[in-house]
């Protein structure tokens, strides 16, 4: 079940969300709080009901028990209710192969935002691929192209489901930071899930971990530095040491 | 050019085949004109070819073609429409499949007869008898195609809120758009076929080239046989070159399987 309407600055709530599918226990007892312009990793050994909760999340799936709780907004759309606009980011990029790039672009774009994305392929560096068909672009770029579309949406919530984790190392250093101006630019909150831990610490401003499944959440990592972030950052002892907790939760708790 | 040229080798092999053939046979020149009886050579493939002989076959190439090209647009339609019908129910689909695996290996030569007894002789039953053959692989391969959308494409129209309509006509119609022109090509073959074997059955009217080369047989007219098997094949050719130039068109260019 997902109601509309919490407090102002939690702009996505899970609360004690648990999910089986059939026999086997998926996630188990799941409470998070999303705030608005936060961005919140999830990370955690796969098959932890990290994806089950990310489309519990997006109203894709309805938990057995728990309820999911959206900031209520203006804006209607998507797929449960007249709640904030939630967009989503697959693992995949998703791209619907017989539209050229600036056709999957419009694809959930409103009628009126032309502009947007113009905006949107400039910043994601495809304006001068408009024509192309998804089959040219490489890994990087159909990525860019997916994530341009989902912010076409004007999504007030990104749900993104290891969304990086099919690029080389080099690539998703670059979008990491291209994913960042976005989001300054942009100002939505953003769930991710990712098994990379250095790309959980980098990006989030909140590390979850989660236990081997069913999934619960056995910690929280605060992650203190200030945006914009610089690659400078990657290489320094904090850096190392927030990275080194959240693998020692994620070890402790496989 | 280049490409060709492997091609062109193995028709040079089969035209001298054919010419091995032609003079190898014991009395496939005992006729008392000369011409010959079992297989012409090459050159003299015209030879028997007589005003009223080409009329004859003109006739029936026009009865074929238009046969065959009102059976295959049917078909499409029908195959389409079924392959949309059965994504759309499940209890259509799984009331139909059996049935239509049972009407797709019975041959098609035996339900012929039945279909012009039933139907008469008419335009109709070989237009009946080209659908029934060429329309059951249009309709599986669009359900196949229509079912094996991606889930996450699905997901992204779930959560746009869009309509079953949108779902189709946006999404899971062009998906399927590679496999559904697979089956078109199977199909135009098979309507070209089904046009020329529901003749064979047809004992009255303008002959077909399926009854007409019965006749060439019967009377020993080795080439006007031959021509009209030409002519059959340039049918079949041509129905497959224009599928390929609507798939090259429609799909070639994002497609890549």
């Amino acid at each position: 079940m997902i109601t509309v309407g919490v407090s102002s600055d939690i702009a996505l709530g899970a609360e004690h969300v648990s999910h089986a599918y059939g026999d086997a226990d998926a996630l188990h007892d799941v409470s998070l709080h999303l705030r608005r312009g936060e961005i919140m990793a999830l990370v955690g050994p796969s098959g932890c009901g990290k994806t089950t909760l990310l489309r519990a999340c997006a109203g894709l799936l309805s938990p057995t028990s728990g309820h999911i709780e959206l900031a209520g907004s203006a804006n209607a759309g998507g797929a449960h209710n007249a709640g904030a606009r939630i967009g989503f980011v697959f693992q995949e990029p998703a791209l619907l192969a017989w539209r050229r790039v600036e056709g999957n672009a419009h694809l959930l774009a409103g009628p009126g935002d032309a502009a947007l994305v113009d905006r949107l392929l400039a910043a994601t560096g495809l304006s001068a691929h408009r024509r192309k068909w998804p089959h040219e672009l490489s890994g990087g770029m159909k990525m860019r192209l997916s994530l341009a579309r989902t912010l076409a949406a004007r999504p007030e919530i990104l749900l993104l489901d290891e969304p990086f984790g099919a690029l080389d190392q080099i690539t998703r250093h670059v979008l990491h930071d291209e994913f960042s101006t976005l989001h300054s630019e942009y100002r939505f909150s953003a769930l991710m899930v990712t098994h990379a831990i250095d790309e959980a610490v980098y990006l989030a401003d909140r590390v979850l971990v989660m236990s081997q499944a069913p999934g619960r959440i056995v910690a929280e990592i605060v992650v203190p530095y200030a945006r914009p972030r610089a690659t400078a950052l990657r290489f320094s002892s904090g850096f190392a040491a927030l990275c080194g907790e959240t693998a020692r939760h994620l070890a402790g708790s496989a | 050019m280049k490409r060709a040229v492997p091609a062109l080798v193995v028709l040079a092999a089969i035209i001298g085949g054919w010419y091995a053939l032609a003079y190898s046979l014991d009395n496939n020149f005992a006729s008392s004109d000369g011409s010959a009886l079992i297989i012409p050579p090459p050159h003299r493939l015209l030879e028997g070819l007589n005003g009223p002989t080409i009329e004859r076959i003109a006739a029936a190439t026009r009865i074929s073609l238009v046969t065959a090209v009102v059976g295959f647009v049917l078909s499409a339609l029908l195959g389409i429409v079924l392959g949309i019908a059965m994504s759309l129910s499940r209890s259509l689909a799984s009331g139909l499949w059996p049935w239509l695996i049972a009407l797709q290996v019975t041959p098609i030569i035996v339900l012929t007869p039945i279909i012009v007894r039933v139907v008469g002789p008419s335009f109709a039953a070989r237009v009946l008898v080209t659908v029934l053959i060429s329309f059951f692989p249009i309709a599986s391969n669009t359900l196949f195609g229509l079912q094996s959308v991606p889930r996450a494409l699905h997901d992204v129209f779930t959560l746009a809120g869009s309509s079953r309509m949108q779902r189709l006509v946006r999404l899971q119609l062009p998906a399927a758009s590679p496999s559904i022109f697979a089956g078109l090509r199977v199909a135009a073959g098979l309507a070209v076929i089904g046009s020329i074997v529901g003749d064979f059955f047809f004992t009255r009217g303008t002959p077909g080239l399926g009854r007409l080369i019965t006749y060439f047989f019967l009377d020993t007219r080795a080439g006007p046989m031959f021509v009209t098997a030409f002519v059959a094949s340039l049918i079949g050719l041509a129905f497959f070159i224009v599928v390929v130039a609507a798939n090259r068109v429609c799909v070639a260019p994002w497609h890549r399987p």
